[in-house]
């Protein structure tokens, strides 16, 4: 059976990048393979849109980063959640519930 | 912490513009450089994978452009601080106007440092005009 993927907002995007560095450091291509795998490959990303994503997010000091080598040998730029980046995804964790909790309530009204 | 360090990226992206463009194209090439080791270890020939990484990772020039634009935007609203700037030249330029009226006009030096003054004021004022961009609310 053919899956069908649903494309992201940016809000959305910003806490599935969390969410995938919350589980250790990445870098941008590493982090788009995480996605994909925790959501089953349910979700489609354009790959380049990731990286707005990272620096708005690193901008807001939810992420930081430096260069590191990669496992094939190459100058990669790693990022990792911060303190403060930890605490932002558990806010947008219960927010993405509540509001995921308020539309099938509302789906399912008669 | 996390701001502080992103307000010094800030200031080091527009001191550096040309480094980040180039850190941002490199990071960005490393990524197509996966997508396509990826899609010939999924079976493509070199050519067909590096034209399917360039597809799936979408407009590479925008991405970048619009990278290095996020790297030199400061982590907190600017406007207050150039509101902030502009106050201190306005002060600078009516402390130097009331010392100029103050002082006597009597030798040929003081008539110059005057005349600099004025130049000094003039420019202060177009650099401030210039750089005075209008505020656009998100």
């Amino acid at each position: 059976m053919a899956k069908s993927k649903a494309g992201l907002l940016q809000g959305t995007l910003d806490m599935l990048i969390l969410k995938a560095l919350s589980l250790g450091a990445l870098h941008g291509y590493g982090i788009g393979q995480r996605i994909a795998q925790i959501s089953g490959d349910a979700l489609k990303i354009e790959e380049g849109s990731l990286y707005p994503g990272l620096y708005r997010l690193e901008q807001r000091g939810w992420v930081q980063s430096e260069w590191d080598v990669s496992d094939n040998n190459q100058r990669a730029k790693f990022y990792k959640l911060t303190r403060a980046g930890r605490k932002q995804l558990i806010l947008e964790e219960r927010n993405w519930e509540r509001l995921a909790g308020a539309t099938m309530k509302a789906l399912r009204a008669s | 912490m996390s701001r502080i360090r992103a307000t010094i990226n800030s200031i080091r992206a527009h001191l550096h513009h040309d480094e980040i463009a180039r850190e941002v194209e490199t990071e960005l090439r490393f990524h197509i450089e996966m997508r396509t080791r990826a899609n010939i270890e999924g079976g493509m020939t070199p050519d067909v994978a590096q034209r399917a990484a360039v597809q799936s990772f979408g407009d590479f020039d925008n991405v970048k452009t619009e990278c290095c634009e996020i790297r030199r935007s400061f982590p907190f609203n600017t406007s207050l601080l150039r509101m902030g700037l502009h106050i201190a030249i306005a002060a600078l330029a009516g402390a130097a106007a009331l010392w100029t009226v103050n002082t006597p006009h009597h030798s040929l030096p003081s008539l110059l440092s005057q005349l600099g003054f004025v130049a000094v004021l003039t420019c202060l004022f177009v650099i401030a005009r210039r750089n005075q961009k209008p505020h656009v609310n998100n």
